[in-house]
């Protein structure tokens, strides 16, 4: 019945409650207090009906009332710690788990990164989180609710045994059809949520195509497939109501029904004197009782599968181990001009697709090349293999005679900077993103570094300086300013080595006119590798190497590159924008 | 006014005059939501009438009177059952009529939005409109679907019940609402603490949401400068913020329901006290006393309910704020009241005197006349920010101009009807968007009428017919599916295929900037010339080749045009084009290799 991916995540979900034993532990046993005390009441009213009032005992009127009210406020206890706990479990499960989640996300190496949406990660944090947490937090009660419908069936049918008996059928048809509504709902819910991620999607779609839409006078058609999207949602939402329209009501109706059932059988049997006015009172109170804990408990099974999914997909993210990792016995990097050697390297994606074929490269200490191809021809991987984002999947990446894989990657990331194509800034100050890779860096170093990659005065120019905050809610700096701070980022580290990975191609000529100034600066006394198309980029280096399938086939300068080899201009030309 | 976008904030309107705007979307439900009401009193009603029968039963059971008793039996089931059909109706009515509102508000407000003008767009964050139209819309849903429905069952419920209870005992009656001030004061302190709690939480859970955001585009850089432990802690102290939050919630909500249960015991006690001994002192029956029991099931639910109610209220009315503000604006770019019909298009484009401003401070175009014959083609040049872009949006009236008049053969520009002026000028954006669907609906979109002989037509005369045959399902391919998503040259090609379909007499191009690899590179430009053949063009160049092809080119600086002319006579003039044109020389290096371009 229960399929065994669902077994598995159920298994896992348990596994990971070990963890919160004390907050499951005391809303559980909350939760039974509460129901102990929930079966109590409608006894204690029994006796307080029957006793006193029915047997004339006005004496005991007021002790047995006493009675009621103590139970009451134990059974108040009891919801309290059990509500209390069980959200202390959910939530610090949830909060731990994606503790665990977020820093593992931090961990996984590009490659990972390249293959995955930021959505899916996101949901995995967040979504698939929320339905982890609501079955943990469900679960003490429904514990408690489940021994509750056994402890209620035997009470019933100690007092009655006819009566109790059909009574008692009600309970498991009434969890019945709570899970088959459950399980109904939450498809069709599953489903109006696609849709409406649809719907967003088409609004997203024409506002960011906005002028397009203008400039061919199509509003009526994106109305059109709006209205379609409503539509779609409309009709799937009638099917919820319509199934809310016959259950909702059906559940509403049961208690009554069993009253009306107890009130007949039970009121002839009163009349015979085989049931009291109390024992009546009680069999309807448990009825109305049961009602709502049923139906809860109907849809804590419907809602297992999905949770114990989305706790599958969770632990299978956080078991991805990241592949690359610190050596075992790692060594320093010895103190050098930062030498760079590649060794006959070969690097493949993850599915089998070549990059690197037998790449041999030497960079001294201190010079600086540029790196030419074609898109697709390896130039980042070369940058990637460097800083260990990548690892080799044949032959040695070497800095200053070292494999780059033997040693620590903060040491190696530290002496290796790498200024990415797509600027990425922090929502912080500015001062903050300058000294993102170094926390403790003076103000005075900052500045500095910010000189360096003559940003320092755009940076003045804001309205608060380095305090300046970036990001969606701040400052929106330029391509070109986004770019320098960070270059300024980069160089604050003083690394051995500086990758340039085409850093000035989004940005206008103009604005890579600024950029060149600050990259000369940087550049003195670094190994530099720079992949560029832009001529004018090209020129800093001391040498150009022009790779084609994986391998280095020309190098040289860039005149002379120009004139000897027709596929380097023809490759420059294609990216050549004026 | 734009202010009010960008921080999201709300309108100051009164709660009534909100919901009187939010029924004007609702038009012609008038009747089923009255219907709707009836079918929830007739349910709460017949509801209500179950412990009536209860306690007849009972007291027949008092006097042993069978027949009795099986009257009350048999009239509570058939109230039951009138309960049950009456319930479902008032469910699907109630539910439905919210459902079919929220249907026409979707549409109506996007069809709204979509006919302001593009000024508006340009400068509202797109993410904020999109989720004024969906998740501000979710959140009247959820007051729709659960909120209008409870709301009335439980005011219905409590004035029910109270009813219920003088009718059967006044002195007992008056004993269970004594404990109604205790229910709601109790509630209104929890409402303040859960709002303020709540917020917390909302507050938080947007930083968590973000941080992680950050936490995964950002992964190259943390990882690049190995600042994976600073990014934990840093992420472990948002998220146990959000927990805090969450725990502070929980403790108001832990606290409240148990004060809850435990009034309702309080009920229960005061109604076996004091009924208890009015029924031994023969005042009242024994089956009124349970009865009275049974109701008290029905009164504190509903106020629960209400109070917890109140907060779907408060942020539907937030959301409905928010969305009457995209709603209550009218277009700055309106269509003409009495337009001048221009069914052909001969393509003469005049500017006299335009200025613009979107700030009045700030001029953007400071007065621009420029005559464009049928048929000329025009490159505008300039830097970033000398008004090139405005000019170009002027000419196919995204804006009006503050002063000065645009004209296109001689008629105002705002004074053609917008489909005449969509069939005559078009706007070619650089990007190449592409929407979802196949490449055949992209290609007709501007007119989706179009046979598939007249696209394949447009894609001979591109030159791109083989490269669409190429494709695994032709015009079928889905564009935006994976492994078939479009290079940014095929993009462009299929947005030239798009203008040239639709066929206007002037083009206004802005030229794209991105990368292409040299073979689409020759196919864009070899499309480009043919679709600009014949017809009026006015195109921002980016690339020295586009102005060196163009009839006249036309410089701009700071909002001015300050030089007209042929490439050739503006270099011999050298002036600011020529100053201009080194600059692109040195930026691009050495020329490119003969044939190469």
């Amino acid at each position: 019945m229960i399929d065994p991916g669902t077994r598995r995540g159920i298994r896992l979900l348990f596994s990971l409650l070990v963890g919160y034993r004390r907050e499951a532990i005391l809303s559980t046993v909350s939760a039974f207090v509460w129901m102990v005390m929930v079966i109590v009441g409608p006894y204690l009213t029994k006796l307080v009906i029957d006793r006193a009032i029915d047997g004339n005992r006005r004496d005991l009127l007021f002790p047995l009332v006493g009675a009621v009210l103590a139970a009451g406020v134990i059974k108040a206890l009891g919801v309290g710690g059990r509500r209390y706990f069980a959200f202390l479990l959910s939530y610090r499960a949830e909060t731990d788990l994606r503790n665990r989640i977020f820093e593992h996300i931090q961990r996984l190496e590009f490659t990972y990164h390249d293959e995955t949406p930021t959505g899916e990660l996101m949901s995995r944090a967040s979504s698939d989180l929320s339905q982890v947490r609501l079955v943990y937090a469900m679960l003490p009660i429904t514990i408690a609710n489940v021994a509750m419908f056994v402890v209620v069936v035997a009470v019933m049918l100690s007092i009655d045994v006819t009566l109790g008996a059909i009574v008692s059928l009600a309970v498991p048809l009434l969890l019945y059809i709570a899970n088959t509504y459950a399980r109904r709902v939450i498809e069709i819910a599953t489903d109006v949520q696609q849709k409406l991620a649809d719907n967003t999607a088409v609004i997203a779609e024409a506002i960011g195509g906005i002028r397009v839409v203008k400039s061919y006078g199509q509003e009526a058609q994106e109305t059109a497939k709006v209205h379609l999207a409503a539509i779609g949602i409309y009709e799937r939402s009638m099917e919820l109501i319509k199934n809310r329209a016959i259950f909702i009501p059906l559940f509403e109706l049961v208690a009554p029904l069993a009253t009306a059932v107890i009130l007949g059988m039970g009121g002839l049997r009163v009349i015979e004197g085989a049931l009291t006015p109390g024992e009546f009172y009680q069999f309807a109170e448990y009825m109305v009782i049961l009602n709502f804990p049923l139906r809860l408990t109907g849809w804590f099974f419907a809602e297992i599968p999905r949770a114990s999914a989305a706790g599958g997909r969770v632990l299978e993210l956080l078991k991805t181990a990241p592949e690359i990792t610190d050596p075992k016995q790692p060594v320093d990097i010895p103190p050098g001009p930062g030498d760079i050697r590649f060794s006959d390297v070969y690097f493949q994606y993850p599915d089998g697709s070549p990059v690197l074929d037998g790449f041999d490269l030497h960079v001294p200490g201190g010079r600086s090349v540029a790196v030419v191809g074609a898109t697709g021809s390896g130039k980042t991987t070369v940058a990637y293999l460097l800083a260990r984002f990548y690892d080799v999947t044949g032959g040695k990446v070497l800095l200053d005679g070292v494999d780059v894989r033997s040693v620590r990657l903060g040491d190696l990331r530290n002496e290796v900077a790498v200024v990415f194509e797509e600027t990425f800034l922090f929502s912080a100050s500015i001062r903050d993103n300058i000294a993102f890779g170094n926390p403790d860096a003076s103000d005075q170093q900052v500045r500095l570094a910010a000189r360096l990659a003559q940003a320092h005065e755009f940076i003045t120019e804001t309205a608060n300086g380095y305090d300046s905050m970036i990001g969606e809610r701040g400052y929106s700096l330029s391509g070109g300013q986004r770019q320098r701070i960070a270059l300024a980022r980069a160089v604050l580290r003083d690394p051995r080595v500086l990758i340039l990975d085409d850093a000035t191609s989004s940005v206008d000529a103009v604005t890579e006119d600024e950029i060149r100034d600050a990259l000369k600066t940087v550049m003195a006394g670094r190994t530099t590798i720079i992949i560029a198309h832009r001529p004018s980029t090209l020129l800093l280096a001391d040498q150009v190497i022009f790779i084609e399938e994986g391998k280095v086939v020309a190098s040289g300068t860039h005149m002379d590159l120009l004139e000897r080899i027709p596929r380097y201009g023809a490759v420059l030309a294609s990216s050549e924008v004026v | 006014m734009y202010a009010r976008f960008g921080s999201g904030e709300g309108r100051s309107e009164g709660t009534g005059e909100l919901l009187k705007k939010a029924a004007s979307y609702g038009t012609g439900l008038g009747w089923l939501a009255f219907g709707a009401l009836v079918a929830t009193i007739i349910a709460t009603v017949t509801r209500l009438a179950g412990p009536a029968y209860v306690r007849q039963g009972l007291d027949a059971v008092g006097i042993a009177d069978r027949q009795a008793l099986f009257r009350s039996v048999w009239w509570f089931v058939g109230a039951l059952v009138l309960q049950y059909i009456s319930q479902a109706i008032s469910q699907y009515w109630v539910s439905g009529v919210g459902e079919k509102y929220l249907a026409d508000l979707r549409v109506q407000a996007f069809r709204h939005l979509i006919d302001l003008d593009v000024d508006f767009f340009s400068r509202s964050k797109a993410g904020v409109l999109v989720s004024r139209l969906t998740s501000d819309i979710e959140a009247l849903t959820q007051f729709v679907k659960e909120g209008a429905i409870n709301v009335v069952t439980s005011v219905l419920t409590v004035i029910g019940v109270t009813i219920a209870m003088f009718l059967i005992d006044v002195s007992l009656a008056l004993a269970v609402l004594a404990l109604m001030p205790v229910l709601l004061a109790v509630s209104v302190v929890f409402r303040i603490y859960a709002d303020r709690a709540y917020e917390q939480v909302r507050e938080h859970i947007g930083r968590v949401l973000g941080a992680i955001q950050e936490g995964i585009s950002g992964v190259r850089v943390v990882q690049a400068y190995t600042q994976e432990q600073r990014q934990r802690i840093e992420f472990g102290r948002v998220n146990e913020r959000y927990f805090d939050a969450n725990i502070a919630a929980a403790k108001a909500i832990s606290a409240y329901f148990p004060a809850v249960d435990f009034l309702r015991t309080a009920g229960l006690a005061l109604i076996l006290v004091v009924g208890g001994q009015r029924v031994l002192d023969g005042d009242m029956t024994f089956g009124a006393l349970v009865a009275f029991l049974l109701y008290l099931n029905w009164f504190f639910e509903p106020i629960v309910q209400i109070s917890n109610l109140y907060n779907l209220l408060q942020a539907a009315l937030a959301a409905l704020s928010k969305l009457l503000g995209i709603l209550d604006r009218q277009p700055a770019v309106p269509a003409p009241t009495s337009p001048i019909d221009l069914p052909t298009v001969a393509g003469r484009l005049s500017f006299e005197s335009v200025r613009f401003a979107y700030d009045p401070t700030v001029p953007i175009l400071k007065g621009i006349d420029l005559d464009i014959v049928a048929g000329e083609r025009i490159a505008i040049v300039g830097e970033t920010g000398s008004g090139k872009s405005t000019l170009a949006k002027l000419a196919v009236r995204f804006y009006d101009p503050s002063s000065g008049s645009i004209r296109l053969d001689d008629v105002e520009l705002s004074s053609v009807s917008f489909e005449d002026l969509r069939r005559g000028v078009s706007l070619v954006p650089q990007e190449g968007f592409l929407f979802a669907g196949t490449l055949r609906d992209n290609i007709r979109y501007a007119r989706p009428d179009a046979t598939d002989d007249e696209i394949w037509l447009v894609c001979e005369t591109l030159g791109i017919a083989d490269w669409v045959r190429s494709l695994p399902e032709e015009l079928d391919t889905e564009v935006r599916e994976r492994g078939s998503r479009f290079s940014s040259g095929e993009r462009q090609l299929v947005a030239l295929g798009r203008a040239l379909l639709a066929g206007p007499s002037v083009i206004v191009l802005d030229e794209a900037t991105s990368n292409l690899d040299p073979e689409t590179e020759a196919v864009v430009e070899a499309a480009l010339a043919t679709l600009l053949e014949g017809r009026t063009a006015i195109v921002i160049a980016h690339r020295l080749a586009t102005a060196e092809r163009a009839d006249r080119v036309v410089v701009m600086d700071d909002g001015e045009i300050v030089e007209v002319g042929h490439h050739a006579d503006l270099i011999v003039a050298n002036g600011p084009y020529a100053r201009l044109n080194a600059v692109w020389q040195a930026a691009g290096g050495a020329s490119p290799p003969d044939g190469v371009r």
